[in-house]
């Protein structure tokens, strides 16, 4: 039986629901004490240099440290006005998996965080969009701002069906990052939220490349503990949600190993996106909700 | 029963723990680690499958058993009296031959364990081979052990096939046995080559059981007999059964690691000879094989050696007397033809000073030589001790040897020609070969002789005596050869011994002698190879080394295989080979004179054997093992 077919059929928002409730809810924990917009990018006030990476604007490149550290270094600046938020939701079968410990699944915790993240952009005056790496079903809502907006989000994310196989369907995530290239113009903030476990090598490259054209990129990993700490033991059988991998193993003796390979997708991530000045998170769907928010807007501002 | 036999395993079916498969989206991260544990068990599971399904067959087979069908030779025994068997196994190369699954030697071979397993106590069992030359391998005994043993241990060769005398062989050793009930029993394919020979043991009073008919299948077999290399060309010579041919079939020279040489079809016919040309001389072949399959397996390949000079008589004769007696060739040259020989007779003016002129000379006869000069001596010594034969005839020249010339190493000291009135030799005096014609040497119109010393005289064995006892014909063994001495020259001048059928009794028995000495190249298997006055010998084959025997002071080997024996005589190598028996090819059954016992009241053949007991013991053994497979299975899960 095709497992990606088996676990389309709802959201198992486990802990996690009603959606519009709980995203309030961690929007204001998250919110407490932002006073003004934590969207960094191009403005009028300074904050901060990053080092300078293909495709940042020349303009902004800080030619006394070049003259005076031999460093590329860009500088950034805060901006008191409104900054559109790009919300990128992975909704592949696989997203749609909860471990037996945990609290909802990955696309019901996945959900919430971007239900919270519009949330803080709406109350702050920005336009929200959300794509979903998903198949053609899932379509995206269109770039706006308002309590409609948030609405409108909130439904689309109820109604959401994990489904569809990035790992044999490479074009998915293809179109997805299309639609955001498109609707995110310079300032804009990305936010992608993905287990980031059947895409391609290739894929870190092409979601850091969102990094470029003034953009903010932030992508944060949602697993569940069960894919984070293999907890199996014995001889178990594995099966893959995409992809259609099946894997027959000893548990106690892989363990070390399928570690070391989960730390060495993460690490090239984090190494890629880091190249493009983007941010990598990483959270398991026990994590705390408020937290995890939290410490996107502050990675991103 | 099927039902029986899948229940163990669709329950271990059942009760094997497959491996719990779990969604795991990072299925990709995780390494395909062999599953330890789990291979573990299933070995262990797959053990005790095995043993249970085993168990259910052996049960079965044992609630079977009257009805298990298994062909077996026994005894038939009339009023169960004990009885004195001779089992004669044919071991010649024809039992190489397949006869089912098994060849047919190894048929009979099993036969004759079970006609041993099938004998009582008081029985007696003798086993004799019936291959060239029959053997006893087994003197008739009533220890049934010793007879397993015997049984057990036949090997087969590549020997020919001596039925008469094997069933004579059996028919001496029955004839002692104190049992009233005698049989013969034959395990044969009676291929000896006398398919049209007269019925085997027709009227014996010994009844006589061919106990495996089917062994005598009719088959396709040839053979290739000789293969000599002279130069680049390699002559092969074939031999087939009767109307059977190797036309067809391809004659393969190849050299040293199997490389092919040369090639050539097989000649048709029953018995052919071809010639392969070979690119270039200057590589020597190893072996012939002749392609494709027949009957025998074993006979397809033979050894190839060097081609021999023909083997030649080499006659040391004054010309000019004997020319001038006899008007033609020396008179010892005309009685040498007169025995037709297939030898070459090379009269010589004098004895030569190099060895390399006695190179290939079979034997030499020395007619009365003014003694000889020391490179003479030197030549003879070599050609003596090296395995040469010569005849020395003793006359007034001999004994008027001039100054530095000796007799030596034939005799330490000078000889004497005197008159004598004796007319001949003492008629008992004259053993071996000669005594037929004893009476001829009686009177030999003698009026002079040759005198030995006493010395000489004493290192003689006197092969016939003058009437007052000195030696008229002697002999001696030098190395490996051998000196015989006639105390008369051939000349007609001298005697009439030359005119005596005698004469011709004594060149027979002295080249008989040098036949024996001069060894063969190659010999037919089983055939003995002897090697007169050899101090030390080995002799290796394709069989292994063989074992040496003496008889009549001689040493002698039997190889029984085919193929090239390297022989070590004092040290010295010599390489023979032991040929096919053409007979052996016609693979034809002889005919076997019909029992008056009849067959039945022989022996016979179970089709049913009680073997409940050996089933109901490996049932027994496959219920401990699956006990001590399921302790350790429990064991190691609980160590687990």
């Amino acid at each position: 039986m095709n497992a990606a077919r088996e676990i389309r059929q709802a959201i198992d928002w486990g802990e996690l629901g009603p959606l519009r409730l709980r995203a309030s809810q961690v929007a204001e924990g998250a919110y407490a004490g932002l006073h003004r917009s934590a969207l960094r990018g191009a403005g009028v006030e300074f904050g901060g240099y990053r080092e300078y990476v293909a495709g940042d604007d020349l303009r902004r490149l800080d030619r006394r440290s070049l003259l005076r550290h031999h460093r590329l270094l860009v500088r950034q600046f805060e901006t008191e006005t409104d900054r559109a938020l790009a919300l990128v939701v992975d909704a592949s079968a696989s997203m749609g998996f909860r471990g037996s410990e945990a609290k909802a699944s990955k696309i019901a915790f996945a959900a919430v965080v971007a239900a919270a993240l519009a949330r803080i952009a709406i109350a702050n005056g920005d336009p929200v969009s959300m794509s979903f790496i998903a198949d053609e079903r899932a379509q995206p809502i269109a770039r706006s701002s308002g309590r409609e907006q948030f609405e409108r989000i909130v439904a689309a994310l109820e109604a959401l069906e994990p489904g569809g196989d990035a790992f044999t369907d490479p074009g998915m995530l293809d179109r997805s990052l299309r639609w955001v290239a498109r609707v995110a113009r310079r300032g804009a903030i990305v936010v992608v939220i993905s287990d980031l476990l059947d895409w391609g090598p290739e894929a870190a490259e092409k979601v850091a490349s969102l990094a470029s054209s003034g953009r903010v990129l932030a992508v944060v990993q949602t697993l569940d503990p069960v894919e984070a700490n293999f907890p199996f033991s014995g001889t178990v059988r594995l099966r893959a949600l995409e992809g259609g991998s099946v894997v027959e193993t000893d548990a106690d003796a892989t363990r070390t190993a399928y570690l070391a390979a989960l730390r060495a997708l993460n690490d090239g991530w984090r190494e890629s996106l880091a190249k493009r000045g983007a941010q990598f998170l990483s959270a398991t769907t026990n994590d705390s909700l408020t937290g995890l928010v939290r410490s996107i807007v502050q990675t991103i501002r | 029963m099927a039902v029986l036999v899948l229940a163990p395993y669709l329950a271990h079916r059942l009760r094997r723990k497959s491996a719990e498969e779990r969604i795991f989206a990072p299925a990709r991260l995780v390494p395909p680690a062999p599953p330890q544990a789990r291979r573990r068990s299933r070995l262990e599971d797959r053990a005790l499958l095995l043993t249970r399904a085993a168990a259910v067959v052996v049960l079965a087979v044992l609630g079977a058993t009257p009805l298990v069908r298994c062909s077996q030779l026994s005894l038939h025994r009339a009023a169960g009296a004990s009885v004195a068997v001779a089992i004669v196994v044919d071991d010649s190369m024809s039992m190489r031959a397949a006869s089912g699954s098994l060849t047919r030697f190894e048929r009979a071979r099993r036969g004759a364990r079970e006609l041993v397993a099938s004998a009582r106590e008081g029985d007696s069992i003798a086993v004799v081979l019936a291959g060239t030359p029959a053997r006893v391998a087994l003197a008739s005994t009533t220890d049934l052990g010793a007879a397993g043993q015997v049984a057990t241990a036949l090997t087969p060769s590549d020997r020919g096939t001596d039925l008469e005398g094997a069933v004579a062989l059996a028919h001496e050793l029955l004839a002692s046995a104190p049992q009233t009930d005698r049989r013969i029993v034959l395990l044969s394919d009676l291929a000896d080559g006398h398919a049209d020979g007269a019925p085997l043991n027709a009227g014996s009073d010994l009844p006589l059981w061919v106990a495996l008919p089917e062994l005598a299948a009719p088959a396709v077999d040839c053979a290739l007999v000789r293969a000599d290399q002279h130069a680049a060309r390699v002559r092969v010579e074939t031999v087939c059964g009767p109307a059977q041919s190797a036309a067809g079939r391809e004659v393969i020279v190849e050299g040293a690691n199997g490389t092919p040489l040369g090639r050539a079809a097989a000649p048709g016919g029953d018995k052919g000879e071809t010639s392969v040309l070979l690119q270039t001389d200057a590589v020597m072949a190893e072996r012939v094989r002749l392609s494709g399959s027949d009957a025998i397996r074993e006979d397809d390949a033979v050894p190839v050696l060097p081609e021999a000079a023909r083997e030649t008589l080499a006659v040391v004769v004054d010309p000019a007397s004997e020319l001038v007696a006899t008007g033609g060739a020396p008179i010892v040259e005309q009685a040498l033809g007169a025995l037709k020989l297939d030898i070459d007779v090379a009269p010589m003016p004098a004895v030569p000073d190099s060895a390399e002129e006695l190179a290939g000379r079979l034997a030499m006869v020395l007619d009365d030589p003014p003694g000889f000069t020391p490179e003479q001596r030197h030549v003879l010594a070599g050609f003596i001790e090296g395995g040469g034969v010569v005849l020395l005839a003793l006359g007034p020249h001999a004994a008027a040897a001039p100054l530095g010339a000796t007799l030596e190493p034939m005799l330490g000291e000078a000889v004497s020609w005197g008159v004598t009135t004796l007319r001949g030799a003492e008629a008992t005096t004259v053993i071996g070969g000669l005594a037929e014609s004893a009476e001829s040497l009686s009177d030999l119109s003698a009026t002079r002789r040759t005198l030995l010393s006493p010395g000489d005289s004493a290192a003689f064995q006197a092969l016939a005596n003058w009437t007052d006892g000195a030696p008229l014909v002697a002999r001696r063994v030098m190395g490996r050869g051998e000196i015989w001495i006639v105390t008369l020259p051939f000349s007609l001048e001298a005697s009439d011994l030359t005119l005596r059928p005698a004469f011709l009794a004594l060149l027979r028995e002295w080249l008989k002698v040098a036949l024996d000495h001069a060894a063969p190249l190659r010999g037919q298997v089983g055939a003995f190879w002897s090697f007169p006055g050899a101090r030390s010998l080995r002799v290796e084959g394709p069989c292994g080394p063989l074992e040496v025997t003496r008889e009549s002071g001689a040493s002698r080997v039997s190889a029984p295989c085919l193929g090239l024996y390297r022989a070590t005589v004092d040290g010295r190598a010599e390489a023979r080979v032991a040929q096919v028996d053409p007979r052996e090819v016609d693979l034809r059954p002889r005919a076997v004179a019909a029992s008056n016992a009849g067959v039945d009241a022989l022996g016979q053949r179970r089709e049913l054997v009680d073997v409940s007991s050996y089933v109901a013991l490996a049932l027994l053994l496959l219920l401990t093992l699956e006990m001590a497979l399921r302790l350790s299975s429990r064991r190691a899960s609980l160590a687990a």
